[in-house]
């Protein structure tokens, strides 16, 4: 695993009264002990991840309190996973990232929503308005109102987080209800510090077990004919008020005064820090929370409770809704809510703000101005608007000094095996023209980006062969799909390649054996080297893929022939490339310490690194169009004839031999150089090199 | 004591590895020593392989005592114009902040790097691609209340330690953040392994931006040769080692009609003239890639220290084409033809792995280079004269008409460059544009003509796959190999 968390286990251990001083994310796993949860599962992606991996790490201690832990192969797993709720009186907590956990985990989630839960379920989910830019397409709001399951979204300092945790469960429980909390990417990283409490021992867990299945058969307690209609009866009549009066009880929404009381705004939690630094520059708070205008936070999202928005809505000629996501789900319920009590309270909200993407303080400070400029004339907002204007001016300043700037997407890591699969690609493509890419998610889909700018569709988790069953029929050119292992486990082999069999589709997949899932942080998977017993090669074998081959990556000559072989081959049907390559990151995390106890004790050690002959480099940089390893890079021509940059090989290269192989199978230039230093020679090292220094 | 009104913000952006998250850890850690509540937030996800990404900070300069039970409420993204510090890792992300407008001219310190990590986009140009860091030095200077830039990679790797030492460092030393020295670098020590590395390169930032100590010097860039007299004297000098006396001769000889015509045009041309009739054939690599100083640099690069023995591996791949240049014409045409006609100019290429320190590598390739008088007699020789006298005759022709147009007829040869199939690609561009804008322009203009001649050049650069070529031409220009056999 990439990060180790050896720190944060102990700070899981804290008691009553201890300061916990931490991320966000880490702030949640706590308060599930604290809650007295049953069992975690969960699958990675940013921002969760950490919640998982540091579970998993902590393994030995969730063992003495009973806790069990599951790292689910996808979030359907991990949703049905919650199904141990429904008839036993066991907390159970699962995470994912959202809006692509939510959409796989759709119909375990339904199902689980409509049998409803004994014990508390919590589903804690990484959610990105805009920000995180990887899938910022929230969707939780819609699907918590659809299955009718709760969706918490606690102002993003770690106490009410924590508190809304422990809440969650109870109100899951009063209810018999999954609830979800949703947490930004932001609130997820945040560092800061709650008071603990002590853990508690999970009623129902592996030291205390069940006594056996349920007593009785329950029909009910199956989502399925008949009882369905009755559950989706019970959701409304029953487990919505609930939900409702245990809200209203507990106060986890708050409401704060301000002096300017004929308006008012509401605020979803995980907003509200960026709206107060948004009134003070408005001049309308302090730094500590105390605002002029009064402001109603909903920690719960969903639902929304009539009572309350009566009695703050109550008194005001207007309230501005601020909601980030589309479409306004809060705004049209309040709205309704108004319309029915016949509150003669003006309402705005996405009129003011923008409908869609993250409510970053720009917008926020010129919403409020809009509506306050409307509704609360006699205030003073020149603060604001000198702001709006001094940023829009200093834009402008830069804009004009610098002009456009190159960007800088993430890209492979140096060494990355996956990079030398698409230099072949180039290459072939280069001969046989470009093939239509269907691209999957992971590191692999950095492979869009320069130099290497390939893909046609991305459609989400292991659905690239699936994404190209269309393609292949209407196809003159074979096309060719990228997968990770990640992906290949997660969804790709049942969507992708038994589907593909089933309808003898014809078609490349290529997938990238790197033995972790790398871009979430290199968890594990079946097929990791600590799981060899697991392999992609037998799965495709014995589900009856014919046309089959591992190639190592490092071996662009193999793999562009390999490649170009199942591109042009005359046999129909799937043919599966498996392109072999340890993800370098956790391999240079085994060879490191290795390596440094080798040199400390005086152990012969090579230490490889490639270069570029600065005189024979022309200065062309055919070998970075063909590549874009961070460390194969450019310089100032030290020829003083020349003017173009030669490629140079800067530290941190780690040998991994592309470049190389690239002046290769390309027959690019003579310029490249593999430079092994022998560290601690021996005696025959000794000698060579003096025969050598006659000649050389 | 009244309360201050805002926290201090800081926001650091940076590049995937470089430690960033580390450095919000230290600043929270020091913000906790001097008793002042923090936060810090970031957006890692995927940029944290070596995209760009930040990490926001806010800390509140008041200690609990004086808060009084109050607590600040922390926001969790910057704003434009309400940055304290700006802290960048490289240039081009201190540049990127600035057009974010995070860098403010009331508030703003910008603490950055001045070093270059260029972005894929600029290394895979044909030419330069570079942005030129000046403007973003220039910027930051306008733009910040307080610009603190210099080479901050640089110090790290000399106090063998992390860049994020450094900028920590400077942040401490620009007196703008309200945390004491003492307190950053118990920070530093509370971290563990490589503190005292990560100290020596905070005292170097630390005391830089304070003003103690002097900013070192930027190594200057190598020096290029601009005047003609210089150009012409290493021409010579190369041409001789590269042949012969007689072989710099020539050169002297192809630049007797440029003496007293226009200074910079004689000096580019005499540039431009002296690389291409050094062109690289495998004589040439050979003989580079087996001397004495060449081994010494690879040492000197790959960083190996006294006694430690350096294997040099080559990657050479020899092919038909390598073969039929060094043939004698009548032989190397009509293979080169062939292969041509046939697809086969990287057909049987031969890859070796040879080991250029060893004897026998030595050896062999030490043999190729002794290959040099057979040059003028080579198929290859023979081509290259014919190229660049066509070229140079379209230099002179112009030069008769236009100035400005003939240097960028001259420039043209820039386009020549690489091997195999990047050196005839290079190639195929460079006469198309003679053909289509020199020999048959569609102007008359001089002027219009070297603009047009102008734009194709760096469209041939930008895109070596041809197609904003092919647009800057009005015609495609495709480079898809035939398929092979």
């Amino acid at each position: 695993m990439e990060r180790q968390f050896t720190k944060e286990i102990e700070s899981l251990r804290l008691g009553d009264g201890e300061t916990f001083h931490g991320e966000g994310i880490l702030a949640v796993t706590k308060a599930l002990l604290q809650s007295g949860v049953s069992y975690v599962g969960g699958y990675q992606g940013a921002p969760v991840s950490h919640l998982l991996d540091v579970m998993v790490q902590a393994r030995d201690y969730l063992d003495d309190l009973g806790v069990h832990v599951e790292a689910c192969t996808s979030e359907a797993s991990a949703a049905a996973m919650l199904g141990a709720s429904i008839n036993y009186p066991a907390r159970g907590a699962v995470t994912w990232k959202s809006v692509v956990g939510t959409n796989v985990a759709a119909d375990a989630l339904s199902y689980l929503a409509s049998a409803g839960v004994m014990g508390g379920t919590l589903i804690v989910l990484g959610e990105d308005y805009g920000e995180g830019g990887v899938v910022a397409q929230e969707r939780s709001h819609s699907f918590a109102m659809k299955s009718l399951m709760w969706l918490l979204d606690p102002r993003p300092n770690l106490s009410t987080i924590v508190d809304m945790v422990e809440h969650g469960f109870a109100l899951s429980e009063d209810s018999n209800t999954p609830v979800m909390m949703e947490l930004r990417i932001r609130a997820c990283h945040v560092h800061g510090s709650f008071v603990a409490k002590n853990n508690v021992a999970p009623a129902v867990s592996m030291r205390h077990l069940l006594e056996g299945p349920p007593k009785e058969f329950i029909y009910d307690r199956l989502a399925h004919p008949p009882a369905i209609f009755r559950q989706e009866k019970l959701k409304n009549d029953v487990r919505l008020p609930a939900a409702r009066k245990y809200i209203a009880e507990h106060k986890l929404n708050e409401m704060f005064t301000g002096d300017v009381d004929d308006v008012g705004l509401v605020v979803q939690g995980g907003l509200y820090n960026g709206l107060m630094r948004a009134l003070q520059l408005l001049d309308l708070a302090d730094g500590f929370g105390n605002c002029r205008i009064p402001i109603y936070v909903l920690n719960a999202v969903y639902p929304l409770l009539p009572d309350e928005i009566s009695s703050f809505s109550k008194n005001k000629t207007a309230l501005l809704v601020i909601e980030e996501g589309q479409p306004e789900f809060i705004e049209q319920e309040i709205a309704t809510h108004l319309r029915r009590a016949d509150l003669q309270t003006k309402l705005h909200g996405k009129d003011f703000l923008q409908m869609a993407g993250e409510y970053n303080t720009e917008l926020l400070v010129s919403g409020l101005a809009k509506f306050l400029a409307l509704h609360a004339p006699q205030l003073n907002l020149s603060s604001g608007s000198l702001w709006l204007n001094s940023i829009q001016s200093t834009k402008g300043k830069a804009a004009a000094l610098l002009g456009a700037m190159p960007q800088r997407p993430p890209t492979f890591c140096v060494g990355c095996p996956e990079r030398p699969v698409f230099s072949a690609m180039k290459l072939v493509a280069q001969d046989i023209g470009r093939p239509h890419v269907s691209m999957d998610v992971g590191c692999h889909a950095f492979a869009s980006f320069e130099p290497f700018s390939q893909g046609n569709t991305l459609l989400g988790y292991g659905m690239s062969l699936a994404s190209a069953a269309g393609v292949t029929p209407m196809s003159a050119r074979r096309p060719v799909a990228v997968m990770g292992d990640g992906g290949f486990w997660h969804n790709g082999l049942l969507s992708g390649v038994a589907s593909n069999l089933m309808n003898k589709g014809d078609g490349v997949l290529v997938i990238m054996k790197n033995g972790y899932a790398s871009a979430t942080g290199t968890q594990e998977l079946l097929s990791s080297p600590k799981n060899s017993e697991h392999s992609i090669e037998d799965t495709l074998r014995g589900i009856g893929v014919k046309w089959l081959r591992t190639v190592d990556n490092y071996d662009v000559g193999a793999m562009t022939k390999t490649y170009r072989d199942a591109m042009t081959t005359e046999q129909k049907g799937l043919k599966v490339i498996v392109a072999e390559g340890e993800c370098q990151l956790e391999r240079q995390r085994r060879l490191r310490p290795v390596i440094a106890k080798n040199l400390s004790e005086g152990k012969r050690t090579v230490r490889v690194k490639y270069g570029v002959d600065e005189d024979t480099c022309t200065g062309d940089h055919s070998c970075i169009r063909l590549s874009g390893c961070p460390t194969l890079t450019i310089k100032d021509n030290p020829d003083p004839l020349r003017r173009d940059p030669v490629a140079t090989v800067i530290d941190g290269c780690v040998g991994c031999g592309l470049c190389g192989e690239n002046a290769h199978a390309a027959v690019l230039c003579p310029s490249f150089y593999r430079a092994e230093v022998v560290q601690n020679p021996n005696l025959l090292d000794k000698t060579l090199r003096k025969i050598r220094n006659l000649f050389t | 004591m009244s309360l201050p009104e805002r926290p201090i913000t800081i926001l650091i952006a940076a590049l995937g590895g470089e430690g960033g998250g580390v450095m919000a850890d230290w600043l929270i850690d020091a913000a906790a020593q001097c008793g002042f509540p923090s936060q810090s937030t970031s957006i890692p996800g995927v940029a944290q392989r070596t995209g760009a990404t930040t990490y926001y900070l806010e800390i509140f300069p008041a200690t609990q005592a004086q808060l009084g039970g109050k607590s600040p409420v922390f926001s969790l993204t910057p704003s434009p114009g309400n940055v304290d510090i700006m802290v960048a890792s490289e240039l081009i992300e201190a540049g990127r902040a600035m057009q974010n407008g995070y860098v403010s001219p009331e508030r703003t310190t910008l603490v950055a790097s001045t070093h270059r990590i260029y972005a894929t986009v600029e290394k895979m140009q044909m030419a330069d691609g570079r942005f030129d860091s000046e403007r973003v030095i220039e910027a930051g200077k306008q733009l910040a209340k307080l610009a603190l830039l210099f080479d901050m990679r640089k110090l790290a790797q000399d106090s063998g330690t992390v860049i994020n030492a450094v900028l920590f460092g400077a942040m401490a030393g620009s007196g703008v953040l309200p945390l004491t020295r003492e307190a950053c670098e118990q920070a530093i020590r509370g971290g563990g392994r490589g503190a005292e590395a990560s100290l020596r390169g905070f005292a170097a930032g630390c005391e830089i931006a304070a003003g103690t100590r002097s900013t070192p010097q930027p190594p200057a860039p190598p020096k290029q040769a601009t005047e003609i007299d210089e150009i012409m004297r290493l021409g010579v000098e190369r041409l001789t080692d590269y042949q012969s006396a007689a072989y710099a001769n020539l050169f002297l000889q192809r630049m007797e009609f440029f003496q007293g015509k226009d200074k910079k045009l004689s000096a580019e041309t005499a540039r431009h003239l002296a690389l291409w009739m050094a062109y690289e054939d495998i004589i040439r690599v050979a003989d580079l890639k087996t001397r004495a100083s060449r081994f010494e640099r690879v040492r000197k690069e790959v960083g190996a220290k006294d006694g430690e023995p350096v294997v040099v591996i080559d990657f050479l791949k020899p092919g038909v084409e390598e073969l039929a240049s060094l043939l004698p014409p009548f032989l190397g045409r009509p293979l080169t033809q062939w292969a041509e006609k046939n697809g086969k100019l990287d057909a049987y290429n031969v890859g070796m792995h040879l080991k250029t320190s060893g004897v026998f590598g030595y050896l062999l390739v030490r043999s190729l280079a002794w290959l040099k008088p057979w040059r003028p007699h080579s198929y290859r020789y023979g081509e290259e004269q014919k190229l660049i006298e066509h070229w140079l005759t379209r230099v002179r022709d112009a030069a008769a008409r236009s100035v400005p147009l003939a240097l960028e007829v001259a420039e043209c040869a820039r386009l020549i460059k690489g091997y195999g199939d990047t050196h005839r690609r290079g190639k195929a561009n460079f006469l198309a544009i003679l053909d289509a804008l020199v020999d048959n322009p569609a102007v008359s203009d001089p002027a219009a003509q070297a603009k047009a001649i102008h734009k194709a050049r760096e469209a041939a650069l930008a895109d070596p796959e041809g197609k904003a070529l092919g647009g800057a031409l009005g015609k495609p220009v495709t480079w898809l190999k035939p398929v092979r056999g």
